[in-house]
């Protein structure tokens, strides 16, 4: 008859049953932010093992790659700007994950959004904030505009994602190309790129804030985490984030309850296109203060990793994008300074993506949580496993 | 002799924390029916899991004649004479039923499969088990009661001497059932064992000739079904006394709210699903519409709530044309609809039960306050909700999936419900739910009715329909084939003869 009782738990029950709930959801994320420092110290491992493979001293490589950030301020100053434009490229894709879509197109968005802030900041020359926020907003809603075709095209039509964004990509990179070569290149320019911008147009260097060289870190930096609050926001605090949320966790649960999915899904692209052209904004109006040839080597899809890393959860994709950004300026500061290739760093990153792909680290721990013990010798052989995926 | 099967002190733990199993010890025989009976969650699928190798225990062990057993997966289960006939058939559907028999274990003639060899040998198995089934003909075009005689003949192919079946007769005819267990007791005379998951304690009567109940994962008993009854049965299930006959005041009917004139409308492959439907509901009145599954009912469904779109005729709710509205327009005029399909249309299982609560109005105030969600409103509601409809979870924080499914569907019930339909589809209402849900669930429905919606009720369960309605339809080949004013003075087989299509005539009124 004890059992009956489960039925209609009473109160001082089910106090405690929620705060046991409550407990284990703690417990849980303690669990997920050591899944996450255990993925990159797995990553770290492996890159250890190559370095020494190709007969370097990883002990110097891997001094300089983990502490290099800091050596210099301007140093400094390259991880805070990498990190502002990763992290805006994590929300970006992040947002189109949860509604349940794969979309590779943050790298055609960035470079609509530096053509269109760079174009209009330099033909347009608008004195004070407007000079600042107009090409910016245009570079948004060009992004904007750049997501919404194969998001509209995949709702609608059930074009293929991948492929559609993945092609308008190609056609991004070679318009911003042609245009720059045929009609924006400055004159008397030695290589490939526009003239540069009017300072009104320019983000604001934090060199001059704090009086050191931080290179080209700029005050768009100090946006990010109010644009990451804002993404949560829209997620988990609007009717539009609900819908989306919804989509992407049941589509025809969604459809069922009269949530118009097509539309939400055709937005959820435009709305993380957006954001991708603000990060081609910022590529052109703080860190390169003119548009350039290639201005994104594939940024975009760093993007995707930091999303990945951060679980979608935007409240972490800022931390994410730091951590990230630190392992690439890492990278750099290695080549130079340890005259091991960077391509150490591109292992790990590859490392990193599949061990967060495959919740590798999640499996192991949860396994080692149900034996009750520690044992981190077991580590290993995914890691092999994982390196031989990259060669 | 050693029992065919033994369960010893099995025990199953989640890696979420949820004890499935705790501790149970059952044995059974060689040559016996043994029904395992419980509500949803009460841990039945899990033990069979365990059995079938599909879940390892985290603690006891399995005998099997006596012999340890260990089970690592399916094959090994097969391996050892453990065949499992799943609720969802697990059939290629454009091959034969010959070709389905043998799969993965086919007659070879040299390097060729031996087709002769392969229908000789399923007619002979069929023949001797009094499975009826046509070895030449494709899957795809026999009915869901040959589909389960297919896969009970390919457990049996494979040496299946303990046969597992779960939630068998949910798609059967009352006359598909009578066969079945004719085979049933054909396989236990040579010797095999039959492993029986239910809900229906009538059949479980029937056909068992030893019943264990389950609850919370625990055994609570097991007995002979020769000396116990339905009640005491449903009464170890749910741990107090059940009332399935549902109390209700029969209002005078209104006026009609749910008119549906030659509706026509076509299935995912474009044949002809709901041909020329044509019948009204009034406020206060529940319509019964029984059939096969797959003649119509689904899809009929699906268009009378904007689910799927409408060939020819209308749909008009409260003396508004509606045929052509968007589903959120319909759920606005005050459509309800427990959909047939909970998992996948119903709910959003990785979601909170909070959030599934709200798919039909989350736009709306108080949900939506100033262009911005508001949490307390959404918690509140799911707070009130889940004491309301005895929902059991700890708070609407808990994600949908975590639930049994009886609980999930008084998930799905309470929203609908809560939104005071005028009109209300339930499609296969308690359909998998155990008897405590099924009881609040028929309450609500009738209760929803009393208050004046118009309820359209689709279910393959003939007690069910033929309980709670006011009037049946009988639906077959996508159209009302019979209709029964009284539904209360009809026997389950006047209305099983309908449904397999015997002349309406001969059985109306």
């Amino acid at each position: 008859m004890s059992e009956t009782m489960t039925v209609e738990p009473s109160t001082p029950d089910r106090t405690a049953a929620r705060n046991e709930l409550r407990r284990t959801r703690r417990r849980e994320l303690v669990w997920d932010i050591g899944a996450t420092v255990l993925t990159i110290l797995m990553a770290l491992a492996v890159g250890f093992v190559a370095t020494l493979a190709v007969g370097k001293d990883p002990i110097e490589a891997f001094s300089a790659m983990l502490t290099g950030p800091f050596s210099r301020s301007i140093r400094i100053g390259r991880w805070l700007e990498d990190a502002t434009t990763i992290t805006l490229l994590g929300l970006s894709v992040a947002i189109p994950f949860r509604a349940g879509q794969v979309s590779l197109g943050a790298e055609g968005q960035i470079f609509i959004g530096a053509l269109v802030a760079g174009t209009l900041s330099i033909h347009l020359a608008m004195p004070g904030l407007a000079g600042l926020l107009i090409p910016a907003a245009a570079a948004m809603l060009a992004g904007y505009v750049l997501g919404l075709l194969p998001g509209a095209m995949k709702a609608y039509w059930g074009a293929n994602e991948i492929v559609s964004t993945l092609m308008l990509n190609a056609v991004m990179v070679r318009v911003y190309a042609w245009l720059l070569t045929s009609y924006l290149m400055a004159d008397g320019a030695t290589i490939v790129a526009s003239e540069y911008l009017p300072s009104s147009s320019r983000f604001n260097p934090l060199s001059d804030l704090f009086g050191t060289d931080l290179g080209r870190a700029n005050v768009l930096l100090f946006a990010v985490p109010v644009i990451a609050c804002g993404v949560w926001l829209l997620l988990m605090r609007t009717p539009f984030g609900y819908e989306m949320r919804m989509v992407g966790a049941n589509a025809r649960f969604a459809t069922y309850g009269g949530v118009g999915s097509r539309r939400v899904i055709a937005m959820s692209y435009a709305v993380g296109g957006a954001i991708a052209g603000l990060a081609g904004a910022h590529l052109v109006q703080g860190t390169n203060g003119r548009m350039i040839l290639g201005i994104s080597a594939g940024l975009g899809f760093e993007g995707i990793v930091v999303a990945l890393l951060a679980r979608n959860n935007p409240l972490v994709i800022p931390l994410a994008g730091l951590g990230y950004s630190y392992l690439r300026v890492g990278g750099d500061v290695m080549e130079q300074d340890a005259s091991v290739g960077n391509e150490i760093v591109y292992i790990i990153q590859a490392t990193v993506i599949l061990l967060v792909t495959a919740q590798a680290a999640h499996a192991l721990l949860r396994r080692r949580r149900h034996r009750g013990k520690a044992d981190v010798g077991g580590v290993a052989p995914p890691t092999e496993a994982s390196t031989a995926g990259v060669g | 002799m050693s029992p065919a099967v033994e369960f010893v002190d099995i025990r199953k733990t989640y890696p979420n924390g949820v004890v499935a199993c705790d501790g149970v010890s059952i044995s059974v025989e060689a040559g016996s029916v043994h029904a395992i009976v419980g509500e949803n969650g009460a841990g039945k699928s899990t033990l069979m899991k365990v059995l079938y190798g599909l879940e390892e225990p985290t603690g006891g062990r399995l005998r099997r004649n006596g012999e340890p057993f260990e089970v690592a997966s399916p094959l090994d289960a097969i391996a050892h004479g453990v065949g499992m006939v799943h609720q969802n058939f697990m059939l290629v559907p454009s091959f034969s039923i010959a070709q389905n028999v043998v799969l993965g274990a086919e007659p070879v003639h040299g390097r060729f499969i031996d087709t002769d060899r392969a229908v000789a040998e399923t007619a002979e198995l069929a023949e001797r088990f009094g499975l009826h089934v046509d070895p030449r003909t494709r899957v795809a075009d026999v009915a869901v009661g040959m589909k389960q005689r297919v896969e009970i003949l390919k457990a049996l192919y494979r040496g299946a001497d303990v046969l597992i079946l779960d939630e068998p007769t949910a798609v059967l005819t009352p006359q598909e059932t009578d066969q079945l267990f004719a085979a049933l007791r054909t396989l236990v005379a040579e010797g095999r064992s039959v492993i029986f998951i239910s809900h229906k304690l009538r059949e479980i009567m029937a056909v068992a000739d030893t019943v264990s109940v389950m609850r919370g994962g625990r055994l609570v008993g097991t007995v002979e079904a020769a000396s116990t009854t339905e009640v005491e049965l449903a009464r170890m299930m749910v741990g107090r006394d059940v009332v399935l006959a549902v109390e209700r005041h029969r209002s005078e009917p209104g006026e009609p709210r749910l008119v549906v004139q030659h509706l026509t409308c076509r299935d995912d492959l474009g044949t002809v699903a709901c041909d020329d439907i044509d019948f009204s509901v009034r406020a206060g009145e529940i319509v019964g519409i029984a059939g096969v599954e797959g003649n119509g009912q689904t899809e009929l469904a699906q268009a009378l709530t904007a689910l799927r779109s409408v060939e020819s005729g209308r749909v008009v709710v409260d003396g508004v044309d509606v045929t052509d509205s968007t589903i959120a327009q319909r759920r606005a005029g005050g459509v309800g609809h427990i959909p047939e399909d909970r998992l996948h249309d119903g709910a959003a299982v990785t979601e909170t039960i909070a959030d599934n609560l709200i798919v039909d109005r989350y736009r709306r105030p108080p949900f939506t306050h100033r262009g911005l969600s508001s949490r307390r409103a959404i918690r509140d509601q799911a707070e009130r909700l889940i004491d309301e409809h005895g929902i059991r979870a700890i708070d609407g924080s808990v994600t949908v999936g975590s639930l049994s499914g009886g609980n999930i569907q008084k998930v799905v019930a309470a929203r609908e419900l809560s939104a005071s339909p005028s009109v209300l589809i339930a499609a296969q209402p308690t359909r998998g739910v155990d008897i405590g849900a099924m009881e609040f669930i028929y309450e609500q429905i009738v209760d929803a009715s009393n208050d004046g919606a118009a309820v359209v009720l689709i279910s393959a369960d003939l007690t069910e329909v033929l309980t709670l309605s006011d009037r049946l339809l009988v639906m077959k080949d996508g159209r009302i084939v019979a209709h029964f004013d009284d539904p209360a003075n009809v026997t389950e087989q006047q209305v099983g003869l309908a449904m397999l299509g015997v002349e309406p005539d001969e059985v109306t009124r």
